[in-house]
């Protein structure tokens, strides 16, 4: 288990804290000095658990704008596409599905960056992250594709997550 | 305003489009993980098609309720936050327990590699 460092229990106290006021959304300073002290709990018991790298990588702005672009404009984007094709297998009676189950490789390190684009990937209609494997220094993914139309690989991947991944890099790499 | 609201009837309306489909693709869909594949677009579009048009119309027609339309957006991100774990768990778990389509996978890595 890793140890409690200043800067983790910093980053996380900020994260409960914008939390609470979202929450609460009333700025009397009662509630915001008892949001404080409750934050403060929360960062101290669970930054361990909470931040495994870098703590303050999000409060680097290039990196910030960079996963706005990928929540605003990238992600939205690839969710639309497969989602009107998902609506348009189901409204065609379910009949053209090809399902499997293929491994692909990840190129990406980060921890968040891999768990990023395997709920990413999960979000989307159509693939659903299954398991995570790590072969010789690099990262495998299992994926469940409701139409197959590569073989397991790179060329899959790209198929897959190409667009998704290349926004993630910018942001954790 | 009418403008404004068409724009969140047509959102509310391209959701629940959404919806309908996600679940005829429950019901017809032939296996499991392709049942889970079409449920998918019932928390995406389906659902956030709808919370955008309650957002705009908290703040447009309510007079700029900041409270409802920041709770909007937390419930927002909490579903796009919690879903993929379900999904994940869900699906390695019935995998792990023994369910497998009637009609064999073209590719099956998962269980090349491990479980068969």
């Amino acid at each position: 288990m890793q140890k409690t460092t200043f800067p983790a229990v910093v980053a996380t106290f900020v994260v409960s804290f914008a939390f609470w006021v979202l929450l609460t959304w009333s700025f009397t300073v009662q509630e915001l000095i008892v949001g404080a002290v409750v934050s403060l709990g929360v960062a101290l018991f669970s930054a361990r658990f909470f931040i495994h790298e870098k703590a303050f990588w999000l409060f680097n702005p290039a990196k910030l704008l960079n996963g706005l672009f990928y929540w605003v404009c990238i992600f939205p984007v690839e969710l639309v596409k497969a989602n009107v094709d998902m609506a348009k297998r189901c409204f065609g009676g379910c009949k053209k599905i090809n399902p499997g189950i293929v491994k692909v490789p990840v190129d990406l390190k980060s921890d968040y960056g891999q768990a990023a684009l395997a709920n990413s990937i999960t979000l989307t209609p159509g693939t659903i992250t299954m398991d995570i494997t790590e072969e010789e220094g690099q990262t495998y993914y299992y994926i469940h594709w409701i139409d197959v139309t590569a073989p397991s690989g790179k060329e899959a991947g790209d198929a897959i997550k190409g667009t998704l991944e290349k926004g993630l890099r910018r942001v954790w790499e | 305003m009418t403008a404004l609201r068409i724009v969140i009837d047509v959102l509310i309306g391209i959701s629940a489009i959404f919806a309908l489909a996600g679940t005829i693709g429950i019901l017809k869909m032939p296996d499991t993980f392709s049942r889970m594949q079409a449920s998918t677009c019932i928390p995406t579009l389906g659902t956030i098609c709808a919370l955008l048009g309650a957002l705009l119309y908290a703040i447009f027609f309510k007079n700029g309720d900041a409270g409802s339309a920041v709770k909007i957006g937390v419930i927002c991100l909490l579903i796009l936050v919690t879903n993929p774990l379900g999904s994940h768990a869900i699906a390695k778990g019935a995998y792990k327990a023994g369910v497998r389509p009637e009609k064999k996978m073209e590719v099956d890595d998962l269980g090349r590699d491990l479980y068969d």
